[in-house]
C-alpha cells in the first residue's frame, strides 16, 4: 500500500490537553456547567441564609454556621463532578461520539484524563463559589482563610475521589443512566456510616468505618478544624481515608481506561 | 462468533465492496480492522502495520462509522479541528485542514454552522471528511448511504469515488446498495453468517454464482414440444409459456454451469436438432442475483 501518511504526535499538544480544553468548553460555554454552578449557587445562599438565622437566635454559634455551611459547600461541590464524571464517557457511548474518539489515535488514558480534568472543573468552580459565603459568615472569629485552605484541600481530595468513582463506573458501563444511578446509589451508601447510632460510632469498627469513609472523614476533619479549633495537623489521620480512597480509585480508573471499549464491559 | 474464518486481502487503491445481508458481520469486521474490536483469534495487518500496533493502524485508517454521532453544540469546523488535533496536527493546521476538507465534501458554506443544524446528508458528509483528518491509507466507510434520499445517496457515492481517485486510497465501503457497488467497486465481497460467499471482481462475482438460473427461448410455436425434449435431454428445464407467449420457453439452467456455457449449450442442443431459435435471453449476471443467491439462507 502507499507510503505512510502519519504524523508524530509531537508535532500538536499533548491528547489529554486537547481532550480537555475541547471537554471544558462544551461543559462551560454549551453545557450543564453554568445551570448546575446556578443551582449550587442558590443552594449555599438558602444554607447560609438557614444557618445565619439559627445564628442570630444563638441557636448556632459563628464556628458551627461556618462549618455547617462548609460541608455543605464540599460535600454538594463533590457531587456535581461526580455527575460530570459519571456521564463522562457513558454519555458519548449514548450519544455515538464514543466511536470516533477511539478511531484516534490518542490513548485511551488521554481521553479519560481530558474528561477528568473537565469533571474536576466543577469541584473548582464551586469551591470559588463558596468563598463569598465562608467570608460572611466567618468574619470576626477568624475562620475564613483555613475554612478556605481546608475546604480546598478536603473538597479536592473527595472531588479526586469521586472523579475517579465516576470515570471508572462510566467507563465500565454501557448505559448513561446506569453509570448515573450506580454513582449516585454509592454516593448514598458513603452517608451511611454518619447514620449509625452514637454508641456503634464510637465503638472500635464504628471508628475505622467512619475513618475509612472518604466522606464522613473528610467531612468530620473539616468539623474539628473549624468548630474544636484544632491545627491542620492535629487531626490529620482523619485525611488518611480521602487519600487512600482518592489514590486508589483514580489509579484504578486510569488502569481500567486503559481497557476503554465501545460498549463498555470486558470486551475489547 | 459474528465473524469467523475471515480470509481477505486488498490491493492499494482499490475500492472494495463489502455486501451482507443485516447481521452478517460486515460493521464487525470493519471495527476489528480499525481496532475498535478485538479478535478472539486471528491475525490480521492493515496498510503493512500488523494488528497488534493499534494505534499504529489508526493513524493510517478513516473510518466512517455506521452510526456515528455527532455532537450538536459544535460547528462543523469546530468539530473536525478537534479530531485533527487528536491526530496530533498543531492548532493551526488543524483548522486549515479542516477547512480544506469541508471545501473537499461540499460543506465549506456550513462549517461554522452548529451540527444541529445538519441535514442527515451533510452530516454523512461531515463524517467522510472526518475520516480523512489524518490522510489514511485505507478509509472504511459503513453504510454511508444509510437513511439519505436518492440525490444524497449519489452525492456520497460521487464523493467516495472521487476521494479514492484524488487521495490514492484503499476504500472498502459497506453498503446495500447493489447496483452502486457494481458501478463504483473494482472488488466485491459478500460476507454472510460471518464468513465468505463470494469474493472477486464484480465481474467474476456476478458471472460465477448470480447466472444461470432462468432464462427465455422464442421458438416456433409448432416445435415447441420438441425443443422441450431436446433442451431436457441437455438437462435443461424448458416450460412453455401460454397466450400471447405461445412460441416461448422459460428455461432452468443446470445449476453450476457459466452464463456463456448456459447459452451455447442451450442455442447449439435446438440448432443441431432444427429447432431454429427466434429469440433468446438469459436472466440474472447480475450482482443483485448473486446477492440473492450466496445469502439466501439468511
Amino acid at each position: 500500500m502507499a507510503a505512510v501518511g502519519a504524523r508524530p504526535v509531537s508535532l500538536g499538544r499533548r491528547a489529554w490537553i486537547v481532550v480537555a480544553e475541547r471537554e471544558l468548553r462544551d461543559l462551560w460555554l454549551a453545557g450543564r456547567g453554568l445551570p448546575l454552578l446556578l443551582a449550587y449557587a442558590v443552594l449555599l445562599s438558602v444554607t447560609s441564609y438557614l444557618v445565619a438565622a439559627n445564628q442570630a437566635l444563638n441557636f448556632l454559634e459563628q464556628r458551627e454556621a461556618v462549618a455547617l455551611t462548609l460541608q455543605v459547600a464540599v460535600a454538594v461541590g463533590a457531587l456535581l463532578v461526580l455527575l460530570g464524571a459519571a456521564d463522562s464517557v457513558s454519555g458519548e457511548r449514548e450519544r455515538g461520539t464514543l466511536e470516533s474518539l477511539l478511531l484516534s489515535p490518542a490513548p485511551r488514558r488521554a481521553l479519560i484524563i481530558g474528561k477528568a480534568v473537565a469533571a474536576l472543573s466543577l469541584w473548582a468552580a464551586a469551591w470559588a463559589v463558596s468563598i463569598p459565603y465562608i467570608w460572611y459568615l466567618g468574619r470576626g472569629v477568624g475562620v475564613v482563610g483555613v475554612a478556605v485552605a481546608s475546604s480546598l484541600a478536603v473538597g479536592s481530595l473527595l472531588a479526586l475521589f469521586l472523579a475517579g468513582y465516576g470515570l471508572l463506573i462510566s467507563t465500565i458501563v454501557g448505559s448513561n443512566r446506569l453509570s448515573l444511578s450506580v454513582s449516585l446509589f454509592a454516593l448514598l451508601a458513603l452517608y451511611a456510616p454518619t447514620q449509625m447510632p452514637t454508641a456503634v460510632q464510637n465503638s472500635g469498627i464504628g471508628e475505622l468505618l467512619l475513618r475509612v469513609d472518604p466522606f464522613t472523614a473528610g467531612l468530620r476533619y473539616l468539623g474539628n478544624l473549624i468548630i474544636s479549633g484544632h491545627s491542620p495537623s492535629q487531626d490529620a489521620r482523619w485525611l488518611i481515608g480521602p487519600v487512600v480512597t482518592a489514590v486508589v480509585t483514580v489509579t484504578v480508573a486510569l488502569t481500567v481506561a486503559d481497557r476503554l471499549t465501545l460498549t463498555g464491559g470486558d470486551q475489547a | 462468533m459474528a465473524v469467523e474464518s475471515l480470509d481477505l486481502e486488498v490491493e492499494t487503491g482499490t475500492i472494495l465492496g463489502f455486501l451482507g445481508p443485516n447481521g452478517a458481520g460486515k460493521t464487525t469486521v470493519i471495527r476489528m480492522l480499525s481496532t475498535i474490536l478485538r479478535p478472539d483469534a486471528g491475525w490480521f495487518a492493515v496498510a503493512g502495520v500488523p494488528h497488534d500496533h493499534p494505534a499504529k493502524i489508526r493513524r493510517r485508517v478513516g473510518v466512517l462509522p455506521e452510526s456515528a454521532g455527532y455532537p450538536p453544540g459544535q460547528t462543523g469546523e469546530e468539530w473536525l479541528s478537534f479530531h485533527a488535533e487528536l491526530f496530533g496536527r498543531p492548532r493551526d493546521d488543524a483548522r486549515a485542514t479542516a477547512r480544506r476538507l469541508l471545501a473537499e465534501v461540499g460543506l465549506a458554506e456550513r462549517g461554522g454552522s452548529l451540527i444541529s443544524g445538519y441535514s442527515r446528508g451533510m452530516r454523512q458528509r461531515l463524517g467522510i471528511a472526518r475520516a480523512l483528518i489524518n490522510d489514511p491509507q485505507v478509509v472504511f466507510l459503513d453504510e454511508p448511504t444509510l437513511g439519505l434520499d436518492p440525490m444524497g445517496q449519489l452525492q456520497v457515492l460521487d464523493l467516495m469515488t472521487r476521494i479514492a481517485h484524488e487521495h490514492g486510497v484503499t476504500v472498502v465501503l459497506s453498503t446495500h446498495l447493489l447496483a452502486e457497488v457494481e458501478q463504483a467497486c473494482d472488488q466485491v465481497l459478500i460476507l454472510n453468517h460471518g464468513r465468505i460467499v463470494a469474493q472477486g471482481t464484480v465481474a467474476e462475482v456476478a458471472r460465477r454464482a448470480a447466472a444461470p438460473r432462468r432464462g427465455l427461448v422464442k421458438v416456433p410455436p409448432e416445435l415447441r414440444s420438441r425443443a422441450v425434449d431436446v433442451l431436457a435431454a441437455a438437462e435443461v428445464e424448458a416450460v412453455a409459456g401460454d397466450g400471447d407467449r405461445w412460441g416461448e420457453l422459460v428455461l432452468t439452467m443446470p445449476a453450476g454451469v457459466a452464463a456463456d456455457t448456459a447459452a451455447s449449450l442451450t442455442l447449439s442442443r435446438l440448432l443441431e436438432a432444427g429447432v431454429p431459435v427466434l429469440g433468446f435471453a438469459l436472466e440474472g449476471g447480475r450482482l443483485s442475483d448473486t446477492f440473492l443467491t450466496v445469502t439466501e439462507d439468511s
